[in-house]
């Protein structure tokens, strides 16, 4: 009895020790946050992202990058808008996400007028607008593509009718079925914008609202529809299938993706910059293309796709 | 409240309500149409009527974003896709509804009528339709409630309907559009539930209304 006894005392104090031990190691983890670089428990950096594939994607790439560099890195990859992303970085819930230059100059930085003419005016416009805030932020190097609208078509389609631009397909339109989407329709920037620059694009012999993506490529590649349209960087734009139309007239703003990052976070962590840069500067249309399309279509995790790319580059 | 009340006066709204509404019109004739004989078929055999409502219950199953997906490859975009899986989930309440009302039939009153000298198709349309009635009745009624609020996936494949309203809502980020297309959506919903209820009430024998009062009110 006695034994037993003893036993059991031992055994509830090991288990004791284990806690403490297990709650002072965690305690110390969180204590060295923020302070120290280099190592398993660096500096903690919380990295943000909206929550649709191409963001989580790009949180992915960057977060892993980070935490191969020594940083302990959380994740906030499922905020819900630009505005909630934005309220985040700027209430310090996280460090830095993934912006697209003309959504952020339009939706978060009050620029009014006429669209940037470039894709690198357009950031430094955005730039140097975050530069100006209180608390101030940075937007890191972008990445090489445009999550712009894509208007695309199939190959057969665009061989018959000689399409390779919109106004070639603003003449072909009349013979034509249109996929297209509620927001794209409604959204004065999009199908009045383009209407309004190609004219006779509206004159589609059908114009079908199917607001599933997938469907409208699937619809598009066996001939529900002619034309669809969808985003440049969508995984399905990668098939032998389809061709995009070019927007000569460039009428959309253009949306490339980079980093913003609070200014006190890069103070406190100057490498984070060049970490952060590291994987901007390998993307580009083909690898998000890529990457959005093994997600999207090919069910895979973000996290396991974007692990396997930055192995590829050697980042981690 | 202005920005609310001006969603109902877009151009397309009442398309998109007509859209909507005669889809789930055809969704729930044809699928009284299935349903109904399928059940006079199958109720008197255990088995088949087993059989019938479980490869019902399998299509109920099966969430019709994924029938959306698979009947696409062969309809293509619009109004057929749509109504066929609307169609696919209107047939299970009705029949399992009506299947369970005419077995419920109390055998009893079926050997009277028998005794009586009534042929089975007289059984059928004077005894046990009628007893039957109201539960069939309500199995429409649950059948047109949820192929009303289900019509909403047709926007997925350019079938139209409130769909698109509420898609657009959420895709802008407009609670005036968003909150308008649900709410008609809503009251869709509701007036057919209340239609149908009183239908149903109409459609209930006045022998089963008697029967029911006495066995609610307390015997002296």
């Amino acid at each position: 009895m006695k034994l037993k006894a003893t036993f059991h005392t031992a055994a509830l104090a090991a288990l004791v020790l284990a806690l403490a031990a297990f709650v002072l190691l965690a305690g110390c983890g969180n204590a060295g946050g923020g302070k120290q670089g280099g190592g398993g428990g660096g500096p903690t950096i919380t990295v943000g992202s909206k929550n649709f594939t191409e963001q989580f994607v790009l949180g992915e790439l960057y977060a892993q990058t980070l935490e191969a560099n020594g940083f302990t890195v959380e994740r906030q990859l499922n905020l819900g808008s630009e505005q909630l992303a934005d309220e985040a970085l700027q209430s310090g819930e996280i460090d830095f996400y993934p912006e697209y230059t003309g959504t952020a100059l339009v939706a978060l930085l009050g620029y009014e007028g006429e669209n940037p003419p470039s894709p690198e005016e357009t950031y430094e416009e955005a730039r140097s607008r975050y530069a100006k805030r209180d608390p101030a932020d940075t937007m890191l190097q972008y990445a090489d593509f445009n999550n712009n609208y894509g208007i695309f078509v199939r190959r057969e389609i665009a061989q018959q009718y000689g399409l390779q631009t919109l106004d070639d397909l603003a003449e072909a339109a009349p013979e034509l079925t249109f996929a297209t989407f509620s927001e794209f329709q409604d959204r004065e920037d999009g199908f009045p914008n383009m209407v309004e620059n190609y004219p006779g694009i509206d004159e589609f012999e059908d114009i079908v609202t199917a607001n599933d993506l997938g469907l409208r490529y699937q619809g598009v590649e066996q001939g529900e529809a002619d034309v669809g349209v969808g985003f440049l960087t969508d995984g399905q734009l990668t098939s032998e299938e389809l061709v995009i139309l070019e927007d000569e007239k460039s009428i959309w703003p253009f949306y490339y993706p980079a980093p913003v990052v609070r200014n006190d976070v890069l103070e406190e962590n100057p490498e984070v910059e060049e970490i952060l840069n590291s994987v901007t500067e390998t993307l580009n249309v083909d690898a998000i293309r890529e990457l959005n399309g093994r997600v999207d279509t090919g069910g895979e995790d973000p996290e396991d796709a974007a692990r396997d790319y930055l192995e590829q580059q050697g980042l981690i | 409240m202005n920005e609310f009340f001006a969603v109902f006066g877009r151009d397309d709204f009442l398309n998109q309500l007509l859209v909507h509404v005669e889809l789930s019109v055809a969704a729930l004739l044809i699928g009284v149409v299935v349903a109904l004989p399928l059940a006079l078929a199958t109720f008197r055999s255990p088995l088949w009527a087993a059989v019938a409502i479980n490869t019902g219950n399998i299509g109920r199953a099966v969430p019709s974003l994924a029938i959306l997906a698979l009947v696409f490859p062969l309809l293509g975009f619009g109004f057929a896709p749509s109504l066929v899986a609307l169609t696919l989930l209107a047939i299970p309440p009705i029949l399992i509804n009506a299947s369970t009302g005419l077995r419920q039939v109390n055998p009893q009153v079926i050997d009277a009528a028998r005794g009586m000298g009534l042929s089975g198709g007289q059984i059928l349309s004077s005894i046990q339709l009628p007893i039957a009635a109201p539960v069939i009745f309500a199995g429409i009624r649950t059948s047109a409630v949820q192929v009303v609020a289900s019509a909403t996936l047709a926007t997925f494949v350019g079938g139209g309907g409130l769909g698109d309203l509420i898609v657009l809502g959420l895709q802008r980020n407009d609670p005036a559009v968003l909150i308008a297309g649900s709410l008609a959506v809503a009251a869709l919903a509701i007036i057919t539930e209340v239609g149908f209820g009183a239908l149903e009430r109409a459609f209930t024998p006045k022998g089963l209304l008697v029967a029911r009062k006495r066995a609610h009110t307390p015997s002296k």
